[in-house]
């Protein structure tokens, strides 16, 4: 089991390396100076020749990308063009807020999805299934954006049911931070004012954002529902008489639980990228905001980071999805 | 069998929900309390040797003073930490007595050591604002402190009052605290620029609490300011880059005052009884410039010909109206402005100039333009006019980088552009605009014309008269001869509650003096 998680591991760098590769070159033969853009059409030429020597960016391309990987060895991601920050502080520093609000998000998605999916395989065929699915359908097709001002405008300006913009209340202190997840860091500092104020704020976001989650764990789970309900043992399982519920949760469930794993990793992985419409329309100060911005000003040293930290994000969820699997299912084995 | 499946969704429904009692509901903000909704996702530095955007020099403007500052009409310079102060006859080395007994936040004394400090730092530091400060002074040695309360700034050519205000009240020349630098100085940071970053060094009417990236910037009022002590006793400048975000937060009362509304939003604002929109012509300009360079363009009357077939209350209408239409290259509230308005859409004489050139043919043009809403909506109505003098448009909507891009490498035919100033000397736009040798918006569209010389001896005139009457005259050779088509003068504007006093937003940049808002 150890083996293969440490194959895994190397595989995964091969395929981070392979992206790093990718995105580096990319992102240098898309035309334009970010420097002349960061600075502004104002800057005189001295300035603009200055911040390019000092980022190295007047260097031969080959040069550049082995000194990327030089300091990338060393722990070193480099500065941002645009913060003027180590881009290894501005991820630290925004990578939590996304954490927070993509494993809420995934909550929300998880269990309302599930739910969702499971009652509309239970009641198939009935006016209760078409309905759920038909509102699915609606939540899917909405853009992200748009049900974010939506339900601001409804639950926070008109019915007031929850909190606005923000991840809390700028008249509360925050508590220390000892893991960088507001709700967190507030159970542990025992701070319930705080951690009722980071909810409030992370309701809404966390609905607009699992949406599309909650959606897609919802048709998957009632597909695999369905095909799992159709299967002997559960006929069997009804024919001994047992409680519907025992048989809809403990047995059928559990044996259709693999696909849907599969897909709540996938959708975790997705969310954990940031999502940066949601961010802009709740003002989240999230990963999906700084990467956005620093792709669109070619801040390379930000494309970089924000790159590696999403291919080991998304690694890291294939592999923990897979050996879920084994967990699940008894009869993998990995060697 | 049907009601366990419902009863799960009714027991799933109310768990979502339950956190949404969380907060209970929001309440107005404090009366001694502001809070700005705002973007503030650009901010890089609160260093005023840095610090260059909006916001940032903002809030720099709160934390720190300055030598001197401007009146409202910017045309006189008012005394700062600088009670008085006094001319060379060359107009080239002034010496400022300094005010007494004023100190820094830390509470050491403000003085002349600190004064040359700081501005000797901006020039040592060489980031992006210092050539404000550099354009005019030479070397660290010419700005000198004399005892302890007067110092002694020696230009490199002659400074009119208000062009010597442009450079010392700008953020750039804010005094900080030698101190309180040298303290926080490390290994590869001598100047304590990173640390200065985040943190205050100031004297001015506010001290900086915090600055969390992408989320708020807390100011708090500075009890011993030597002006007095600002009403609001806090600031909070708050993220929120959605504006449509910023409309609902302010009707909702968790914030006061909105900046950077789209033009539908505060229009639906203006009519709701509780809040008040104020507004300004800012500093900035939108145009439509044509490179000489390009065959057709080096013809003045094929110029002129573009200039007469734009239809500016159309493109007035496209910015729905949050723009004055103004012609000129010195803005509105500027010193110098000449309001002249020569252009209106007249397709005759366009088609008359059209001829006199010999081009009533046409010809081919491509126009760039970024996507910043809406000028590519003005781009492709400029385009719609100038098929009627057939001239064939070929518009390219490009990100702000790429457009740069080419305007820098002069390889454009046409291109929508815009310029803000850096400061509120009419000198900014006048060595942009109509002087080739500063190598900027003249040299991008290869426009060298002899009005150059003008532009270069206007900035040196001492007498107020006759410094205005040569801008003046530098703005008529412009609308004449030049190469811009100006379409656009952009308003600024400001929502707040009625209960927010004292707002009066600036035309230089996004801030507005905060130690003038109180709420009642």
């Amino acid at each position: 089991m150890w083996g293969y998680i440490v194959r895994r591991l190397a595989l995964a760098s091969l395929a981070i390396a392979g992206v790093l590769i990718i995105v580096f070159f990319l992102s240098h033969i898309i035309p334009g100076d970010p420097v002349a853009a960061i600075l502004g059409p104002q800057a005189p030429n001295e300035v603009i020749e200055d911040l390019r020597h000092r980022y190295g960016l007047d260097r031969p391309l080959h040069e550049q990308f082995f000194r990327f990987v030089a300091r990338l060895a060393r722990g070193d991601l480099g500065d941002s063009l645009a913060t003027h920050r180590p881009v290894v502080r501005d991820l630290l520093e925004f990578l939590p807020a996304t954490i927070e609000l993509a494993t809420a998000a995934i909550l929300i998605g998880v269990i309302a999805g599930m739910g969702v999916g499971i009652v509309s395989a239970v009641a198939r065929g009935r006016p209760l299934d078409h309905a759920v699915r038909f509102f699915s359908l609606i939540g899917l097709s909405m853009p992200v954006f748009w049900l974010g001002l939506i339900l601001l405008y409804i639950f926070y300006f008109r019915l007031a049911l929850v909190l606005g913009p923000g991840q809390l209340d700028i008249f509360l202190t925050r508590p220390p931070t000892v893991t960088g997840l507001l709700t967190v860091d507030a159970i542990l500092a025992r701070d319930f004012a705080a951690l009722w104020n980071a909810l409030g704020h992370l309701l809404l976001p966390a609905v607009v954002l699992g949406s599309h989650a909650l959606v897609g764990i919802a048709r998957i789970t009632r597909a695999s529902m369905l095909e799992v309900l159709g299967q002997d043992y559960v006929k069997v399982a009804r024919a001994k008489g047992l409680a519907e519920r025992t048989v809809v949760l403990k047995h059928a469930l559990r044996n259709g639980l693999l696909p849907i794993i599969t897909v709540i990793g996938i959708y975790y992985g997705g969310l954990l990228e940031g999502a940066v419409l949601t961010e802009t329309v709740f003002a989240w100060p999230g990963l999906g905001r700084y990467a956005t911005s620093a792709i669109l000003s070619q801040d390379f040293a930000a494309i970089m980071g924000v790159t590696i930290l999403i291919a080991l994000i998304f690694s890291l969820a294939n592999l923990a999805v897979d050996l879920a699997y084994g967990f699940l299912n008894p009869k993998i084995r990995y060697e | 069998m049907q009601r366990r499946p419902f009863r799960m969704l009714i027991v799933l429904l109310v768990v979502a929900l339950l956190p949404a009692a969380a907060g209970g509901a929001p309440g107005r903000t404090p009366s001694n309390v502001l809070v700005i909704g705002n973007y503030i996702q650009d901010m890089v530095s609160l260093d005023p040797a840095q610090g260059f955007e909006f916001v940032s020099t903002w809030v720099i403007e709160h934390i720190y003073d300055t030598l001197v500052e401007f009146n409202r009409e910017f045309n006189r310079a008012t005394p700062g930490l600088a009670a008085s102060w006094t001319a060379s006859p060359d107009l080239k080395t002034y010496t400022f007595r300094l005010r007494s007994g004023v100190r820094f936040h830390s509470g050491n004394p403000v003085n002349a050591q600190a004064v040359e400090f700081s501005l000797r730092r901006v020039m040592r530091l060489k980031l992006s604002p210092a050539f404000i400060v550099t354009d005019f002074v030479k070397a660290e040695t010419d700005i000198v402190a004399v005892g302890s309360d007067q110092v002694r700034v020696t230009f490199n050519q002659a400074m009119p009052e208000t062009l010597m205000a442009s450079v010392l009240d700008n953020p750039v020349s804010s005094v900080v605290d030698p101190a309180v630098i040298r303290s926080n100085a490390a290994a590869g940071d001598p100047e304590a620029n990173k640390w200065l970053t985040d943190h205050d060094a100031g004297s001015g009417p506010y001290v900086l609490r915090r600055w969390t990236r992408n989320a708020i910037v807390e100011l708090v009022a500075f009890d011993d300011y030597w002006r007095g002590r600002a009403p609001m006793a806090r600031i909070f400048i708050q993220d929120i880059p959605e504006p449509t975000t910023r409309v609902l937060a302010l009707q909702r009362g968790d914030i006061d005052v909105a900046m950077g509304l789209l033009p539908a939003h505060f229009r639906a604002v203006q009519n709701t009884p509780g809040f008040v929109v104020k507004q300004t012509p800012t500093f900035s300009i939108r145009y439509l410039a044509m490179n000489v360079g390009y065959e057709p363009f080096a013809s003045r009357q094929v110029r002129n010909a573009v200039k007469f077939a734009i239809d500016y209350e159309a493109l007035k209408r496209i910015y729905q109206d949050a723009i004055d239409v103004g012609q000129t290259i010195v803005p509105a509230r500027m010193f110098g402005h000449l309001p002249d308005r020569p252009y209106q859409r007249n397709l005759e004489r366009a088609r008359a100039l059209m001829r006199e050139a010999g081009k009533e043919a046409g010809f081919r043009a491509t126009l760039a333009v970024s996507t910043e809403v809406p000028l590519p909506d003005i781009a492709a109505k400029i385009k719609e006019d100038l098929a009627a003098i057939n001239i064939q448009v070929e518009v390219q909507t490009l990100r702000a980088a790429d457009v740069l891009g080419i305007y820098r490498g002069r390889t454009h035919h046409m291109i929508i552009a815009r310029w803000g100033a850096d400061y509120p000397d009419p000198d900014n736009l006048a060595k942009a605009f109509a002087d080739f040798d500063s190598r900027v918006l003249a040299w991008r569209n290869q426009w060298d014309h002899p009005v150059k010389r003008l532009v270069q001896q206007a900035v040196a005139e001492s007498d107020r008269a006759k410094r205005e009457a040569m801008y003046k005259e530098i703005q008529k050779v412009v609308l004449e001869e030049g190469p811009y088509a100006i379409f656009a003068y952009p308003l600024r504007f400001a929502v707040m509650r009625t209960t927010v006093k004292g707002v009066d937003p600036s035309p230089l940049s996004e801030t507005f003096d905060l130690t003038n808002v109180s709420k009642e």
